[in-house]
């Protein structure tokens, strides 16, 4: 279903000459609104005037979070403080929160774009969403809720954990659309199949899945185990929340970024260069209908690339493929790039373990070594060494064939490794460098 | 057929992992009759044979434990030197291959138990039959 027809099947042209109008206007306020940014485009020796089309964005300089970080808490904003009617704020594991702020058109907007994404993974009016992800300066929560407010449909704001009161509502409340994070999902299937609850007891035909990267073999995996449609759905706080960009049900292939609010580029992270589209690199984003925080040419980290065929479902805005993983989440293991991603597609693919991993990075006698701990299913546990055996071998050999690095397998008892209610913390990486 | 239900349990190679298995089947009152553990680096599987394997299989679930049942056959041999060779022997020439095999307490004066897992359990039963092997049902199991 498209909830807003006009401006989601815009022709490209017109959308492309919306972008322009608005980035020039967003440009212009920056400039004379926020020091940072006027500072910043001086340096750079570009004007506001100096945008003339949108191939001018990239003469811009970069936002980082670090820039993020220098102006906290409200440095960034274009609005007096008496005119942001609600602020969020990033996690901040490391160093300082980065904190956003939204105008009430902001919130108007946001839920706008979060409705039309639910409405794309086939949400609507009579749908009952159960909302499991964590309210609070997180901005998963009051994003989700909003949209699916805007797009009349019934939300319940249960936020993340307490999982057998979740169940107990998913069923007494009928629940039809979970929004959480594919690993809580996981956990969700788990704890469901261990209360002896069936599947046609409930009614749950949706989940839109985010907040961290996953891959389609784990997609798999919970659409099978629940029964349900799984959709990716991407955002993240500094540029507004979730609902940036949204897989649509009709192709479930690549995430539809929202064009007319936001401009995505894709860079090489290491010279910033900008790369044509299909290139996978660095993800950068400039807000273009945001009021009280726009941010121009925000480097996300997120490593993808965008697809500019035209997709089945008639929307006319770009995809960007499913998040392969954080520039900040990449191993390097003796040299090698790899994702957590990419280990979970392989070991989803393997029959016989579960989707419960764990990565241990280490350096012993100064060389990296890689552990990657798997749940061995009940289906695959066999009475016999030798099966178990072969099972961790072809894992391993699997990840050496391709990517090329030995690591080590050590296969676990199921239900042992820990589970999570927001966001996966796969990796533990003990290297002291 | 006399076939014996066998309990296999997926235990992580760390301290005490061991003594939880038993210690369950023990505060739930399950006899164990024999016990073998097989290891590896990593992990390790206890095999079972109890008095009481469906309430086993059930206390062990409860408990999250990953098992597998599998059918296994105890033979009852002589208690003297060359005995169990000679039941070897007998599987040997008849092309029967053994994946694991262990010992048994028998009370029985004179007589020991051996307890076969055979790759080909049908194949293995009509063998020791034609020759004569005393083997054991899960009553009489039960009973030592």
């Amino acid at each position: 279903m498209i909830y807003d027809d006009e401006l989601e099947t815009l022709p490209r042209e017109a959308l492309e000459a919306l972008q322009l109008k608005r980035l020039q206007h967003t440009v212009e306020r920056v400039y004379n609104l926020v020091p940072f940014y006027k500072k910043k485009f001086d340096e750079a020796g570009v004007k506001p005037d100096d945008i003339k089309s949108l191939d001018d964005l990239k003469r811009l300089p970069f936002t980082t979070k670090q820039d993020l970080r220098d102006n906290y808490p409200f440095g960034l904003f274009t609005l007096p403080l008496e005119q942001v009617v609600r602020v969020h704020a990033s996690s901040g594991t490391t160093g300082k929160p980065t904190v956003v702020g939204y105008s009430k058109r902001d919130i108007q907007t946001w839920s706008n774009l979060m409705a039309r994404s639910l409405a794309a993974c086939g949400v609507g009016k009579g749908d009952v969403i159960q909302n499991a992800y964590g309210y609070g300066l997180f901005t998963g929560g009051l994003g989700a809720h909003y949209g699916g407010e805007a797009l009349g449909a019934t939300v319940i704001p249960i936020s993340g954990g307490n999982t057998k009161k979740q169940i107990l509502i998913m069923k007494d409340f009928g629940s039809t659309v979970l929004t959480a994070t594919p690993s809580y999902t996981l956990y969700l299937a788990e704890t469901l199949k261990e209360m002896g609850i069936k599947r046609d007891e409930l009614k749950l035909r949706v989940g839109i899945l985010g907040a961290e990267p996953w891959s389609d073999e784990m997609r798999k995996n919970i659409e099978e185990k629940l029964g349900i449609d799984a959709l990716d759905i991407y955002g993240l706080s500094e540029i507004m929340g979730p609902g940036v960009a949204i897989e649509c049900i009709e192709a479930k292939n690549g995430l539809h970024i929202w064009e007319d609010a936001f401009i995505p580029e894709i860079i090489d992270p290491e010279t910033g260069e900008v790369l044509k589209d299909g290139e996978e690199g660095e993800l950068v984003i400039t807000t273009i209908s945001k009021e009280a925080m726009p941010l121009i040419r925000y480097r996300t980290r997120d490593i993808t690339r965008i697809i500019k065929e035209p997709c089945k479902c008639g929307r006319t805005h770009r995809r960007i493929e499913r998040i392969k993983g954080r520039s900040d989440d990449m191993l390097i293991i003796r040299g090698v790039n790899i994702f957590p991603s990419q280990i979970e597609s392989l070991l989803m693919e393997t029959e016989g373990v579960e989707p419960h991993y764990q990565l241990i990075v280490d350096r012993v006698n100064n060389l990296d070594t890689l552990e990657v701990k798997v749940e061995v299913s009940e289906k695959l546990f066999s009475d016999e060494i030798k099966h178990l055996q072969r099972l961790k071998e072809r894992i391993e050999k699997d990840i050496k064939d391709l990517y090329g690095i030995t690591v080590k397998v050590t296969l676990v008892e199921p239900k042992t490794l820990q589970r999570f209610e927001g966001k996966a913390k796969r990796v533990i990486d003990k290297r002291k460098i | 057929m006399k076939r014996i239900r066998q309990i296999s349990v997926f235990v992580e190679n760390r301290p005490g992992r061991l003594l939880e298995v038993v210690d369950l089947l023990g505060k739930n009152n399950i006899n164990i009759k024999a016990l073998s553990l097989a290891d590896s680096s990593d992990f390790g599987i206890v095999r079972l044979v109890v008095k009481g394997t469906d309430e086993a299989i059930k206390v062990l679930k409860e408990n999250g434990f990953t098992i597998s049942e599998t059918n296994i056959i105890a033979c009852m041999i002589d208690d003297k030197p060359g005995a169990l060779a000679s039941i070897l022997r007998t599987l040997a020439d008849n092309q029967i291959n053994i994946e694991y095999m262990y010992g048994f307490a028998s009370p029985i004066e004179g007589k020991a138990v051996m307890v076969f897992k055979f790759s080909d359990l049908e194949s293995a039963e009509k063998i020791l039959e034609q020759n004569n092997i005393k083997t054991l049902t899960q009553e009489e199991i039960r009973e030592i």
